[in-house]
């Protein structure tokens, strides 16, 4: 296949819009199951088409952008997020052969990547000039900062562990083993992901309680639809990176691997809504003591307990 | 954009011209930062706070009311004394049985009239009916401001069972105006014991079971309302706190156990207190007073006596004065009732409980994090209808 129907087709961006559509119609579903309802329902069969007409719902909106507001940058902040995402998404192989580019670097250019997202949401609460957006704002700056040494120090655990950045060679070398090792790793990883992508209980800077949307309030529309969208892929981007560092990626008995790398996200989406539909939000100052004083303590540890095994096994 | 609206008699002038920099906004005066907590706001309620925050802490808290005024203490004077009801129900038409009984106990004070024992067994019903009610809609709040919705949605459902009980009886589902002077309005029927014994029996069995596991003792719910906004005992009479929010701070005050009214002077229950005076403390007063206000239901059906249900209320009253105190769902409900010997009340002052918290909660959110500012909110257990009245 050439390399622009894949980014167009099938691991880019159709592929990937159905699967979010797919993604946020589970969360609905598995919400409403936990709440005991029925959810969405009315729309196509067993309403999977609902997540479809909400989002054009939102494109046909009134585009607004409100009169204090700079004008430029609250136009430009929702596509320069969306774009720094998307292309977390061109390193990660779905299956042995569907994958937009592999480099030698692959972790570091999405870890990079991912450390470049604060200043965009904070612009994105400045530009709104509004109190809420603001403290929105900078909220988001302090929770992911705080929140990415630990994604940092985990991920590269594996990369040390591994003795590679490339996704597709770490995925060939994984084993029973290295799972094994690396859990303390990986268990830090996705707490580290949900304080990176503000997924409750870490959903902080848009606790809608007390500072109404923090920085998406202004936002509407299509606006609002792709900068959540990029939030979105942000949460899909790292977790897909947990199950190549982690889960052994694409490999497993039987499925095609594609299916498998499906079944182990699926797998983290299922524990992050019900985690969701249970765990109260907890306070900014609690969040930073918990990210300076026990997760990066422990990821330090976790690494240098990395290098110790790697000592012995090489 | 505050000083930019200039109130000329009735008109506003926006000045449209002009553009509004990030001092006007009060980002950069005096490092305060004024925030509009309402009125329209995911969890606010029609009510606006305005909260001045520095950083992250909150400096001043000032609560500004009266977005919900329906005047009722007003409307009842043009009413008869049984039409009264359906504006005095309206004080918070998420427990309208306990004010209902308030009034009625009165008038029938005024009037001397002695009402039938099954009308005060079945008023003790529909009271203990509205109160669970009540706090389902109050625990699933107070779990919603953190973020989590799962215990609303379940608190509805068990409260689906009571409306459908509530319907059964008195063809109204919320503003049943089944409480009258003299009584009950209508005949407690087979059908009605039965739907309420089914909506009690879901709650024990199905409700209270899982609720109690997930969101009581929760750790992460324990880490955020723990210590936060604590009253000690001698502050909470200072402030003159009310219902369950008093007794999380460790005083037995309980209108139903004080001074016994409807049939609650025979029946067996217990008043719930805490000692830390925290929010979480509220939120476990409000979950064991459900679960005691289910075994007063289960009581008061077992002992229901036999007889009228109603008893003739006189359409003109003598002239006089009553004062009677009700244990509604959020605290104790005042009722001042004159008589000049009309058709109707000449005047009636409703004493609420909600705006007694209400202004202690200023006092309450010194100091704390603007994050805690939904939590005391929803702690204290208010309802904007009956602040205002």
């Amino acid at each position: 296949m050439e390399a622009w129907i894949k980014a167009i087709f099938f691991p880019g961006f159709v592929f990937l819009l159905v699967v979010f559509l797919m993604i946020f119609y589970l969360e609905r579903k598995i919400l409403a199951d936990v709440h005991l309802r029925t959810g969405p329902y009315y729309v196509g069969k067993w309403g999977l088409l609902q997540t479809t007409a909400d989002v054009f719902k939102l494109l046909q909106k009134e585009f607004i952008i409100q009169r204090r507001a700079n004008k430029l940058l609250f136009s430009l902040i929702p596509f320069v997020a969306f774009l720094m995402v998307a292309m977390l998404i061109a390193f990660i192989p779905f299956s042995e052969h569907s994958f937009i580019v592999s480099t030698s670097f692959d972790l570091l250019i999405v870890l990079a990547l991912v450390t470049g997202m604060p200043p965009v949401f904070f612009y994105a609460g400045w530009a709104s000039k509004s109190k809420y957006s603001f403290i929105g704002g900078l909220r988001v700056v302090n929770q992911m900062i705080s929140g990415e040494i630990p994604l940092w120090l985990s991920a590269l655990a594996a990369a040390v562990f591994y003795g590679t950045l490339n996704h597709l060679q770490i995925v060939q070398e994984s084993s029973w083993l290295g799972f094994i090792i690396l859990l303390p790793a990986f268990l830090i990883f996705v707490t580290a992901t949900l304080i990176v992508t503000d997924r409750p209980p870490f959903d902080i800077p848009e606790a809608e309680q007390e500072i109404v949307y923090g920085f998406l309030t202004e936002f509407g529309g299509f606006n609002y639809a792709i900068l959540v969208l990029s939030k979105l892929v942000e949460l899909f981007a790292l977790y897909s990176i947990a199950v190549v560092l982690f889960l052994g990626g694409f490999k497993g008995p039987v499925l095609p691997g594609i299916l498998w790398f499906f079944i182990k996200l699926a797998g983290l989406y299922l524990f992050t809504f019900v985690v969701r539909a249970s765990t109260p939000r907890i306070r900014m100052d609690q969040l930073l003591r918990f990210c300076w004083k026990v997760l990066t303590p422990l990821a330090l540890l976790n690494l240098a307990f990395i290098i110790l095994v790697k000592m012995f096994i090489s | 954009m505050g000083n930019s609206i200039a109130t000329a008699g009735y008109t506003f002038v926006v000045e449209e011209s002009k553009e509004i920099s990030g001092e006007d906004l009060g980002l950069l005066q005096e490092k305060l930062l004024q925030l509009n907590w309402g009125v329209q706001h995911p969890a606010s309620g029609p009510m606006r706070l305005k909260v001045w925050v520095d950083g992250d802490e909150v400096v001043k808290v000032d609560p500004d009311i009266g977005y919900v005024l329906r005047l009722l203490e007003k409307l009842v004077e043009y009413r008869t004394w049984i039409n009264a009801i359906v504006n005095v129900e309206r004080a918070c038409f998420i427990d309208n049985f306990g004010t209902m009984t308030g009034y009625s106990i009165a008038a029938e004070k005024i009037a001397g009239v002695e009402v039938p024992k099954k009308a005060d067994y079945v008023r003790t019903i529909l009271c203990e009916g509205g109160r669970i009610v009540s706090h389902l809609i109050g625990l699933g709040s107070f779990v919603g401001v953190m973020g989590v919705h799962t215990p609303m949605q379940w608190a509805l459902i068990a409260r689906e069972k009571f409306l459908d009980a509530f319907e059964v009886y008195s063809g109204q589902r919320i503003a049943t105006a089944s409480i009258i002077p003299g009584g009950v309005r209508y005949e407690p029927t087979g059908k009605f014991i039965e739907k309420m014994i089914t909506a009690v029996d879901f709650l024990e069995k199905e409700f209270i079971p899982r609720y109690g596991e997930v969101f009581i003792d929760n750790p992460t719910l324990k880490v955020r309302s723990e210590g936060i906004g604590v009253v000690p005992k001698e502050k909470a009479v200072e402030l003159g706190l009310a219902g369950p929010a008093l007794r999380a701070s460790g005083i037995p005050s309980d209108i139903r156990k004080d001074y016994p009214y409807a049939a609650y002077g025979e029946l067996d229950f217990k008043v719930v207190t805490k000692e830390e005076g925290d929010c979480y403390a509220r939120y476990l007063v409000i979950w064991e007073e459900l679960i005691e206000s289910a075994k007063i239901i289960r009581q008061a059906i077992e002992g229901l006596p036999e007889g009228e249900w109603r008893t003739k209320f006189p359409i003109k009253v003598p002239p006089g004065e009553a004062y009677v105190n009700v244990e509604w769902a959020r605290g104790c409900f005042g009722f001042h009732l004159i008589s000049d010997g009309g058709t109707g009340p000449y005047r009636l002052k409703m004493r609420a409980p909600s705006f007694a918290n209400l202004w202690a909660m200023p006092e309450i959110m010194k100091n704390v994090k603007l994050a805690d500012v939904p939590v005391i909110f929803a702690s204290l257990y208010m309802c904007h209808g009956d602040i205002d009245r």
